[in-house]
């Protein structure tokens, strides 16, 4: 096994010892695999039976039924595909954007620095519900839009984050030899500083994701996230609460899943945090070799 | 054994007297509520929860949001009773010629403005004019088209000449449409009130709500009976609910039918008024695949109006196949009956419209995101559509985004709702989907020519009662067979849930708020 898979498996060894992260991951990994295979469950989340409107909790609807007879329950992990792709889709942008930027501003410094920081302050500066918002108003409603829209607001704490591990590795000695023996800046920033910077991203990976899911929650809750019939828990909430007093039920039971969700992201967010932090080692050495041919 | 008869016909006289007795006294109870409620209520300030700011003081700006003003602030030549009957308010008397090509208003000589100007004839005349004007008649401008010219022979006579002969209830509807505005005021009335309602205008917070206070020189005795008219604006209608459940306000005006019947079950006055608008699937006929009649002829059977009705409005509100509320006169219940939801009927006419699959599945249903019950309406026709192989999507939109498309006339399809559908059947022609002219959905000239047909014979067929039939009868068929706008159900506007302390509780024919009845038990 390479030196990354022990890693891996010690920190998921050591999160799984804890009980708070261990019960975070367990759910997760429940939800996102209900997600994945909720084509294979006997589920139909949009198959509408009026007379079946608004009825509570039973055996055959364990989460009752919406104002349009469907199955909440059904609604509830269809709802959690759409969060889940959702946030990856807007962690991989905001990522795939974000990290780069960082590390172009925090390995050369100077102008390029400050624009790219100004850039991003502006990013930063925007509220990120206003800034979604105004996006969606200019792509057009849908998961697409959503998408981008909180891939977009998350550009920011990436950008951020990488620049300032960059900017602590940046004169450690194994970058300097690097350099010296003439690694280009693009090695060096993708293949030596990148490697060593991964721990504070991918908590910010997680730390993202429930922002994510919050957010897109918070656009379909203001009616402009996916168009309905998908399901979005954001949207059941929204419709929910229209109903609060004939059928709690709708708006809680979706409610309660969103928040366990984002419980769980943030307290693997803060178990990772822990775990990783203080680790000053390159967990990847780069290797000579490659550098001087 | 004459006696003997006489004596048992007397005696089952005096049973009947006995036993009717109190029907009838009852009766007399049930006749005028109001006047005996009236002298008992207390007045005060009343306290009016609304879901949504109004736009501006025109009486002739007929929107919903303006609905708790219009009639407040002031008063149309004459009003409906829930029953339609015509009753005097600003004129005593309307005097229409034989020929029914004119209708001469005498006008009270005891109102004032609120300004304490004198209402005259001038002031009609300058509404008549206002409303006459393309650029500034708004929602009446419509309704003035019948209307040739008017003069003012003295201060308190107007008379209303015709371009053609006009049917009666359509002459009476034009004077309940007519809200005198002060002349010196009618340049600046969407700013400042001009009329001689019960309630002047006292302050307003723009966004949060309004406070209107007692026209001492009302001309109605003893009217307007609370002092004072507060209202708030509430974001939401479940904080309203709220609000009027913890004795913050008094009254509702406006909120959402399942709220009213949850209070009404809870103990508060439900009031329903006699003006309900009808919601409408708007078809935009002049694209594709909506070109094909046979297929938006098949909308008329995918409708599941019971289930629309039921999950959209909580049931508070009638199904109807067409744009009539049950007191128009030209409504008909067995269209409701023949074209009730019928999946297989509606395959048919899609089979028979020959179109492919895919030409029927592209188009997209616009969708007003803010109306809940349009969400649901909508949800439930796109499945409806699912179960006859077609597949749309939805377009929803918010607040300004959907009412420039929806005004614009910029969709394929949308559900919206229509209003006077209680009054003279052409009255339905003010609504942009059903206009004739200038429709700014199916634009000019008409792709529909029966339907502008049938509306012109229903303007121009005064009598005798069969040819006014006749012509009702020909403008429903061409209704449905023409199939741009699909009526799925009625459903109240402007709906009054009251805390049990108030009384006099009333609208409109048009559903509008009158705070003038309303007093404290």
């Amino acid at each position: 096994m390479s030196k990354l898979g022990r890693k891996t498996l010690s920190i998921l060894g050591r999160l799984l010892s804890s009980k708070g992260s261990a019960l975070a991951l367990i759910f997760l990994v429940g939800i996102t695999l209900a997600a994945i295979f909720a084509d294979f469950l006997p589920l139909n989340p949009v198959g509408q039976k009026l007379a079946n409107a608004l009825k509570g909790p039973s055996a055959t609807n364990w989460f009752g039924t919406d104002e349009l007879g469907r199955d909440i329950l059904s609604r509830v992990i269809f709802g959690a595909r759409t969060s889940l792709i959702t946030a990856g889709g807007a962690v991989a942008i905001a990522a795939l954007v974000g990290v780069p930027i960082g590390l172009v501003a925090g390995f050369f410094g100077g102008w390029r620095d400050a624009a790219l920081m100004r850039f991003v302050d502006v990013l930063l500066a925007l509220p990120a519900i206003l800034f979604a918002m105004a996006m969606i108003a200019v792509l057009g409603r849908s998961q697409a839009a959503a998408l981008i829209a909180v891939g977009l607001t998350g550009i920011p704490s990436f950008a951020r984050i990488t620049r300032a591990q960059v900017l602590t590795l940046r004169k450690r000695d194994f970058v300097t030899a690097v350099e010296a023996f003439g690694g280009t800046a693009t090695y060096n920033m993708f293949r030596t500083i990148l490697p060593n910077s991964w721990s504070p991203i991918f908590v910010q990976v997680v730390v993202l994701c429930s922002v994510a899911i919050l957010l897109e929650a918070a656009l379909s809750f203001l009616g402009v996230g996916v168009p309905p019939p998908t399901p979005s828990w954001g949207e059941m909430l929204r419709t929910g609460k229209s109903y609060l007093h004939e059928a709690p039920y709708y708006a809680v039971l979706p409610g309660i899943v969103l928040t366990l969700t984002i419980l769980s992201f943030d307290v693997l967010g803060r178990a990772l945090s822990g775990l990783l932090e203080g680790r000053r080692d390159p967990v990847i050495a780069p290797k000579v070799e490659e550098v001087t041919t | 054994m004459k006696t003997n008869l006489f004596r048992t016909l007397r005696r089952l006289g005096f049973l009947f007297l006995a036993a009717t007795a109190p029907v009838a006294m009852g009766g007399t109870n049930w006749i005028a509520p109001a006047h005996a409620e009236e002298a008992a209520l207390k007045g005060g300030t009343l306290r009016v929860a609304l879901l949504s700011d109004m736009t501006n003081y025109d009486p002739q700006q007929f929107s919903t949001v303006n609905f708790h003003l219009v009639k407040n602030l002031y008063d149309s030549l004459i009003e409906y009773t829930a029953e339609g009957e015509a009753v005097p308010s600003l004129a005593t008397a309307w005097q229409i010629a034989p020929d029914n090509t004119s209708v001469t208003v005498t006008l009270r000589d005891d109102v004032t403005f609120h300004s304490g100007a004198k209402l005259t004839s001038a002031d009609v005349a300058a509404t008549l004019a206002k409303a006459a004007d393309p650029k500034r008649g708004k929602n009446v401008y419509a309704t003035m088209s019948i209307v040739k010219d008017w003069t003012t022979p003295d201060a308190n006579t107007v008379t209303i000449n015709f371009k053609a002969p006009v049917p009666l209830r359509q002459i009476t509807d034009l004077l309940q449409f007519t809200i005198p505005i002060e002349a010196a005021g009618i340049d600046t009335v969407e700013t400042v009130p001009a009329g001689t309602g019960a309630y002047m205008l006292d302050s307003r917070a723009v966004g949060q709500g309004l406070t209107l206070k007692a026209n001492p020189n009302y001309w109605r005795k003893g009217q307007p009976i609370a002092e004072k008219v507060d209202f708030t604006i509430f974001s939401e209608d479940a904080s309203a609910s709220a609000a009027l459940e913890s004795d913050a306000v008094d009254l509702i005006y406006g909120g959402t039918s399942r709220s009213a019947v949850r209070l009404k079950d809870a103990g508060y006055q439900m009031v329903r008024g006699p003006g309900p608008l009808v919601m409408v699937f708007r078809i935009n006929s002049t694209r594709a695949p909506f070109t094909n009649a046979k297929f938006r002829q098949a909308f008329n059977y995918l409708m599941d109006r019971e289930g629309m009705l039921r999950v959209g409005y909580a049931g508070l509100g009638e199904v109807v196949a067409l744009p009539w509320a049950p007191a128009s006169p030209a409504f008909n219940a067995a269209y409701t009956e023949e074209f009730a939801y019928n999946i297989d009927k509606a395959k048919e006419l899609i089979a028979a419209s020959g179109l492919t699959p895919a030409e029927m599945s592209n188009w997209k249903m616009l969708v007003w995101g803010n109306d809940e019950p349009s969400v649901v309406l909508s949800q439930i026709l796109q499945s409806a559509l699912a179960e006859v192989g077609i597949n749309i999507e939805l377009d929803v939109r918010q607040g300004a985004e959907y009412t420039e498309a929806q005004l614009a006339g910029d969709y394929d399809t949308t559900f919206g709702a229509v209003g006077n559908v209680q009054k003279f059947p052409s009255r339905v022609a003010t609504n942009s989907i059903y206009r004739g002219v200038k429709n700014p959905v199916l634009k000019d000239p008409h792709p529909h020519a029966d339907y502008v047909a049938a509306i012109a014979q229903v303007n121009t067929t005064s009598g005798p009662d069969e040819a006014v039939k006749a012509s009702y009868d020909n403008l429903n068929r061409v209704l449905v067979n023409d199939a741009f706008a699909i009526p799925t159900n009625s459903y109240d506007t402007g709906l009054i849930v009251a805390s049990p302390k108030l009384g006099g509780l009333s609208l409109d024919i048009d559903n509008l708020f009158v705070a003038r009845t309303v007093g404290f038990q």
